[in-house]
Order: structure tokens, then sequence, then C-alpha cells
């Protein structure tokens, strides 16, 4: 595939986020597809980051590893990911010390690596500009190095710093002066048709899916990788009126959510795997009173604290397993920008109609990653709520609230707008929520919630399958795997060799029809999963099916397309 | 008991009727909850709540299996959490009353976070904190509110910490409203509900609660012979949250019932939410919304 990586590295906290933000907003306006993310440290200040960004005239979905170009803001990050950079790259930076990074000029010169450099500070100092500058100087430069419209950079410039008019005159000046320090050295010509795409990551498309599909309240407490649908859905609240609390902890948010969910609204959380935790008994006492609860979980790695803003997919037996006693729920997972919007309404309808636990997975990668978008569709998900409205209101009784039925759903009405009041119990109950220890209703109950997962499962839809219904290697997956094994399979198409991969948005409960026949079709499939057990792959191998292999990540990165084609050319 | 309420309950009497439910009640002979439950029909009877205007908000403890044992919207959470279902319940629908139930243990060891921010939100709903000062439903165990040196099961020796101060600690947060009634007495209890699901705010009612079987410490008697009304105090202001974090600290002698202490310039939640004003509730809004304009 056609793509153009490019890496910018550095200590947290020297702008390399805005830098980022600035070269991605300019280049998103030349109609290419993007996706970024960045990596970085539990902390404000130091340490090493990074912000990557593959550029391409065709679809793409992942990161691929390593960097054809790499924009140095500090020594440190030359030196940290130095390996990144491939032979006959170029490094673009602004350290102005040159006797202190000798060795690491001729090891880049070794390497065939052309440095385009400019004294930074001195540089901006000459200019009338600041230290933190620096930065504007190189985005000036880099971009001259791509050889791509000035205007462009400099209307990001002029949005990144319009509160600040004070300091953009100088940002500008300092932007043109990189600009013309420099020869335009690659040749990555923009996509016909200039199709300008929205740039969006994971949270933001998650928090826009739940408002499009009438969610009125939502309830957190800050953990990353979610705390960004926390901080989007309180900057959207003067536009979407919604009530947006942040909780005293994990567990009163899940509590509020399931007030809010019990009187009738649409609510939801958002936290990471320790969060979640503390919610389980909460997400118990829904399995029990059967009220829709909708909670994201963006996974890192863990235990305890892990790597608080790394990436994994560690969590989906916990979510699976999640609170004691035994009761339906729906374990579901996002890829991306795309299917964030789209399946976090799905969660709300079936949360509501089958009154249980939807647990939706977002990973890290997943979270923060930013994906070029066309604008989402509006309205083509309808809203399912499962309540009795209308006349019916009338003449339905108390007991119909937790009624033994075939398929396990019994009718739910907002609370007051019947005369038919009932017992949400938490204590086992019979079909008007009154307490029972009595063993023959409670056996009834217990088999009734328990019965709806199998009425969810028909109700749901089948793994997606990517490339031809038989292949000489086969993948499944879920999460941020379907972004690698896109490209991947694009990739090797273009080779001539046939990759296959089937994807799971709907991990619990496990549909088996299209999976059965996958199995039949392929003899060379694989598990790809971000942890250490492979814990969705279990699920598949309860079933008697043996994989020909796993590959498996749980170092806190994302799987890289090249890891994958490494791995398919050794098992191929 | 008063003529004015009297009258009022006569008035009522189907109200009352019509929250009575024939499920078995579970309470040990003698048991405050019997009153309490009382005094709460008799309160949403005389305010003329109805089935559909209220939802009630029940914790686990003794006081949880009454959720069963009134006609109404109720539900029934999980130990210690009742305050933060209440306050969703309540976000979700203004319109609707909602009473919220828990005892010492819930409210001062399981759930302690939730009643401080509680208090610091002013969520708009009423709190009823049973105060038995013990565990009953797990068969008599010390809680927080538990006098040193009672012996209990699990602290067979004697309790060694100091009991905590319910109204002094809830006082400190800067409440909005401040209660206390005794489960001997329904007159009082019934009024004081009253008062508190008529303040716009977190009405915080400790109710005194008698336990027969396990709060050998102090039983209806020693607090019958302790309770005072704080109408009889000379000259005392509710307004003054000093007046009442004095009177408040006493835990031996003399208990002053009534509403202790009130502050009506505190804004409640709701009103301080001014992406809300003048909208329905959240219940009814649920529709798809565009997302032009929010990328």
């Amino acid at each position: 595939m056609n793509r153009l990586r490019l890496k910018i590295v550095g200590a947290s906290g020297t702008g390399l986020l805005s830098t980022g933000d600035i070269l991605t907003n300019a280049l998103s306006d030349l109609g290419f597809y993007a996706v970024s993310d960045r990596e970085f440290p539990s902390l404000i200040k130091g340490g090493h980051s990074s912000y990557s960004l593959n550029l391409s005239p065709d679809p793409v979905y992942a990161l691929s590893s390593g960097a054809d170009i790499m924009i140095a803001l500090d020594k440190n990050g030359m030196e940290t990911y130095k390996d990144e950079l491939k032979d006959g790259g170029i490094l673009v930076h602004a350290y102005e010390r040159f006797g202190g990074i000798k060795a690491l000029m001729e090891e880049f010169e070794s390497r065939g690596v052309e440095v385009v450099s400019a004294p930074g500070r001195k540089t901006v100092a000459e200019l009338g500009g600041n230290n933190l500058m620096v930065n504007v100087l190189l985005v000036g430069m880099v971009w001259k190095l791509l050889g791509y419209d000035y205007g462009l950079v400099e209307q990001a410039i002029k949005e990144k710093f319009a509160s600040k008019p004070k300091l953009l005159e100088m940002d500008l000046i300092v932007l043109k002066h990189g600009f013309d320090l420099v020869e335009t050295k690659v040749d990555f010509p923009v996509p016909e048709g200039n199709t300008v795409r929205r740039f969006i990551n994971g949270n933001r498309a998650i928090t826009l899916g739940a408002i499009h599909a009438g969610c009125r309240a939502y309830y957190a407490y800050p953990m990353s990788p979610a705390s960004s649908v926390l901080t989007y859905m309180a900057e959207l609240q003067p536009k979407t009126k919604m009530i947006v609390k942040q909780a005293e902890d994990e567990i009163t948010a899940a509590q509020l959510v399931i007030g809010s969910m019990y009187m009738g609204t649409r609510a939801m959380t958002a936290t990471s795997g320790g969060g979640f935790d503390l919610m389980t008994e909460s997400v118990s006492l829904v399995g029990m009173i059967e009220t829709p609860f909708v909670a994201v979980i963006a996974q890192r790695p863990g235990p305890a604290t892990g790597l608080p803003t790394w990436t994994g997919q560690g969590d989906y037996q916990m979510a699976k397993y999640s609170g004691h006693g035994e009761y339906a729920r729906l374990v579901m997972a996002v890829s991306n920008a795309q299917d964030s919007f789209e399946l976090i309404q799905h969660a709300f309808n079936y949360a509501e109609v089958y009154q249980i636990p939807v647990i939706v997975l977002t990973e890290k990668q997943i979270a923060e990653s930013l994906w070029t978008v066309d604008d989402f569709e509006e309205g083509a998900i309808p809203i399912q709520r499962g309540l009795v409205t209308g006349a019916e209101l009338e003449s339905i009784e108390s007991n119909d609230r937790y009624r033994i039925t075939e398929d396990g759903v019994s009718k739910r009405w907002i609370p007051g707008s019947s005369s038919a009041y009932y017992f949400a119990n938490g204590d086992e109950h019979l079909e008007d929520g009154t307490l029972t220890e009595d063993a023959e209703p409670s056996k009834q109950m217990i088999a009734k919630r328990i019965r709806k997962a199998d009425t969810l499962r028909d109700a749901l839809p089948e793994p997606d399958l990517y490339g031809e219904a038989s292949a000489d290697i086969s993948f499944i997956g879920w999460g941020s795997s379907r972004n690698v094994m896109m490209d991947t399979i694009a990739k090797f198409k273009a080779e001539g060799k046939s990759v296959n991969y089937l994807h799971y948005s709907y991990l619990f409960p496990l549909k088996t029809d299209v999976l059965e026949q996958f199995m039949k079709d392929n003899k060379n499939v694989h598990l790809i999963e971000g942890n250490y057990t492979g814990q969705f792959g279990q699920d598949i191998e309860a079933r008697g099916h043996k994989f020909a292999g796993k590959l498996l990540k749980w170092n806190g990165r994302p799987i890289y397309v090249e890891e994958v084609s490494e791995y398919i050319n050794q098992n191929l | 008991m008063s003529l004015p309420l009297l009258n009022n309950l006569v008035k009522h009497k189907d109200r009352i009727t019509e929250l009575e439910t024939e499920n078995v009640i579970t309470w040990c002979s003698g048991c405050g909850n019997f009153g309490i439950l009382n005094a709460v029909m008799h309160a949403l009877a005389i305010e003329e709540v109805g089935v559909k205007d209220a939802v009630l908000c029940f914790d686990v403890g003794c006081n949880g299996n009454a959720s069963h044992n009134i006609n109404a919207y109720t539900i029934h959470g999980l130990h210690g959490r009742v305050l933060s279902l209440a306050a969703g319940a309540k976000i979700a629908n203004p319109d609707k009353k909602v009473i919220a139930f828990a005892g010492d243990g819930a409210t001062f060891s399981e759930g302690v976070n939730h009643l401080v921010h509680s208090v610091r939100n002013n969520f708009p709903f009423v709190f009823i904190f049973h105060n038995n000062e013990n565990y009953g439903l797990t068969t008599g165990q010390p809680s927080s509110t538990t006098k040193c040196g009672a012996k209990m099961n699990s602290a067979p020796e004697g309790v060694t910490a100091a009991p905590l101060n319910p109204l002094q600690f809830v006082l400190s947060l800067g409440p909005s409203f401040v209660a206390r009634t005794y489960s001997g007495n329904i007159t009082h209890m019934t009024e004081t509900i009253q008062a508190a699901m008529n303040h716009k705010g977190f009405a915080f009612v400790e109710v005194l609660q008698a336990c027969p079987t396990y709060n050998r410490e102090t039983p209806d008697e020693w607090y019958a012979e302790r309770v005072r009304d704080v109408k009889d105090l000379e000259d005392y202001d509710n307004t003054d949250i000093w007046a009442a974090r004095r009177i408040v600290e006493d835990l031996d002698e003399k208990f002053y019932m009534g509403v202790l202490y009130k502050n009506e310039m505190l804004a409640d939640f709701m009103s301080l939410q001014p992406n809300r004003e003048g909208r329905k509730p959240l219940v009814d809004e649920v529709e798809p919304m565009s997302i032009d304009g929010m990328y």
C-alpha cells in the first residue's frame, strides 16, 4: 500500500500533540485517508512521547510501524526512536548544539538518512519569537519538504492559535521562515478529487454516537483512556442539553446510570478496566432488576494500574464474567471511529430491548487514534426502546413487569407511566417484584433471566468476513485487530496472496453459524488478539476448534501491519 | 397526635389504604421499621403523592425489606449505594418525588462517600436515615454508630472504636436540610417527613430507630426518655448552623428532634444546570439528536 509514515518524537509537554494536531489538520484538508495515534507515558511533563501519522490516497485503517519522516522535537526523542526511522528516511530537527548529537548524526548518515535541520532557538530568537515557537518552525520545514500548498498549513496555524492573536502574528512569521528554509524532497502526490474528510478519534465517535442515540445523561469518573469521553460530553453540553456529571467514583457513576435508566431515560458511563472492576456489583444488580445499562470499557493493560497510557485487549473475559450470579448480558467491541459511532447506538437498543447490561469494549489505540471519516450517517440506526407505551399502559398489570416468558423478555414501562407499579427488587422476586425465597419461583425467575441470552444471540448479527470465503491463511479477532487485518488483506492481495479475516463486533453471546462455515472453508486459521491468553479465542476453542497458531501481543503497543505480515510469511 | 394531623389522616384514609400491601412483613416484633413505614405512608397520603408520582429507593438492610411492603414504584438496590441510585432516578425525572432509605451501616460505612457527595451536590430528594446503631439483618454486628463498649456480634468483648456522630458529620458538609425524628413517635415522623418532602434540595432525616433484638444499649425506652422536640427550645433558630451543631453534639442525654437546620438559599443540583432550564425531564427527551456541528 502506498502510504507515507510521519512520526513526531520528543518529551511529553514539549508541544508534541499540538504539533501533531497542526500537521494533521492541514493534511486532512488534502483529501488523504489518514490514521494517527500517540504514545505517551502517564505523566504530564518529560518522558518520551511520539505521535504517528500514516497517510494514503487509499483507505487506511491501522498504523504501520516505523517512519519515513521523523520530526524530532528534542535530542532524547531522536535517541529513543532512532531505530524506527527507516534507512534512507528523512530526519527533521531543530536541535542546535550539534556537538552533542555528533555520534547520532553519524549513525543516521551511515543509514542513508537525510537530515534536515535548523538551529531552532537561535533562528526563532532572531525572528523575535520565543522558544515555544520552535515547533512552528519545524512544521514550516516539514510542510515544505512535503511540497503541499502553503495556504493549508497557514490556515491550520491560524485555527490553532486563534485565541492568541498577539502570538499568532509571530507564529506565522516563524512558519513562513521554516517553510522557506528547506527544499521539497518528498514526492507523495495529493489524491485526485480532493475530498475533505473529518478527522476524528474513537472516543469522540462514541460520544457522538451516544448523543445521536438519544443518550441524555453521562456519568463518569476520570480514568485513562476513557476520560476524553467525559471531556467531550461536557464540552458539547451546551448543544446537547444533556446532564453530564463527574461522579465521586465509578460505583457512583454506575449507580447514577442505573437510576436514570430505571427511570426511563438513556444514560451511560465509560471507564477503564480498574474502574469497571468497581462497577461490577452494579452490573449484577442490573442483571437482577432487568434495567438497561450501557458501559464502555476503554482497555489498557493491567493488572492494577498496569500501563495506564498504553493499549491492549485484556479485559474481554473480565467483561464477560463481571458481576456475581448468572444472567444475560452483551459484550461488544468497537474497532475504529466509524464503528464506534454505530455500535454505541446498537448498544443502547440491545440494552433497552433485552433489559440487560451491555458492555462496549474499546482500546486505548481506538479511543485516541484519529481516522479520516466521511460525515457519519444520521438516522441509519433507529432507536428501539422496548417500552410499553400508549393505551397498553392502561391494561398492563404489575405482574407483567417480570412475567415469566418463553423468550425471557418481559414488559418494561417507565415508572409513573402506568398505575401498575412494580418493585425493581435486587432480592429474588416474583413477577411483580415481590421478594421471594421460595425454591420454585426462584428457579423459574433465574432461568427466565438467563433465557434472554439465547433470545439475544438469535437477534445478534453474525461476524463480518473480510477477504474471500477461503484463503491460504485466515484470522479470527475483534476490536482493533480489524484495522490491521484490513490493511494486511489489501497488502497481500496486491502481492497475489490470499488472507481472510473473521471479525467479531458482538463477542458474547457468541454467534456460531458463520464461524462454523469459516472453520470448514479454511484450514489454516489463526487467532489475533492483544492479550497473553487469547481470551476470545478460548470461546472458539471451547466449541472444539483448534487454531493453527496465535498472534498475540500484550506489551501495550498496537499490533502493526509489519508484524502481521511477518507472522503470515512464517505461517503460510 | 395533633388534631390537624388526625384530621388530615382521616381525610386521606383511602390513600393510606391504597398504599398498604398484603405482602408478609418480616421485621421482628417491636421493630422501629413498622412505625417508619406507617409514617412514610401517612406523609405520602397527606401530601397527596399518588402511585404515579413517586419512586422509593431502598438500600439493603432491614429497612430495605420494606421495598415490597408499600404499593409504589420501588427499587431495591445494592448495600450502601442507594443515594447514588436515587440521584440518578431524580436527575432523569425531577417531576417525581424520590425518597431514599438506608441504615447506619450503609450510610456511614459501605457508602459514606455517596453521603458526602449527595450533600455537596444537594440532590433534591428525601433521604430517610434509619439509625438503629447496628447491622440488624446480619444479626447484630456493630456499626459506626454503635456505642463504645457495646457487646455485639463480631465484637463480643465490646466495641472499641468510638461512634460517629451522624448529624455532626452531615452538618459539617454544609447541607440544606437536616432533621431528626424517632421511630416511637409516628406523628413526629410523619410531620418531619412531610417537611423533608417539601424541601427543595437534599433532605437528610435521621430516624432514631429502635432495634429490640440487637440494640440493647439504646432500646426504645432509652430513647423515649431522652427525645425532645426542638420546638420546645426557646429561641432556637434552625437557620443557624452553629446552633444546630451545638445541640446535635449530645448523644447521651438530650436528643433534639424536628427540623434542626435548613438553608433554603442553597441551590439544589437541578437548578444549577443552566442547560436544563425550562426543559422537559430527561425521560421525555430520548430521541435521535443531530450531531451536526459537533464533530
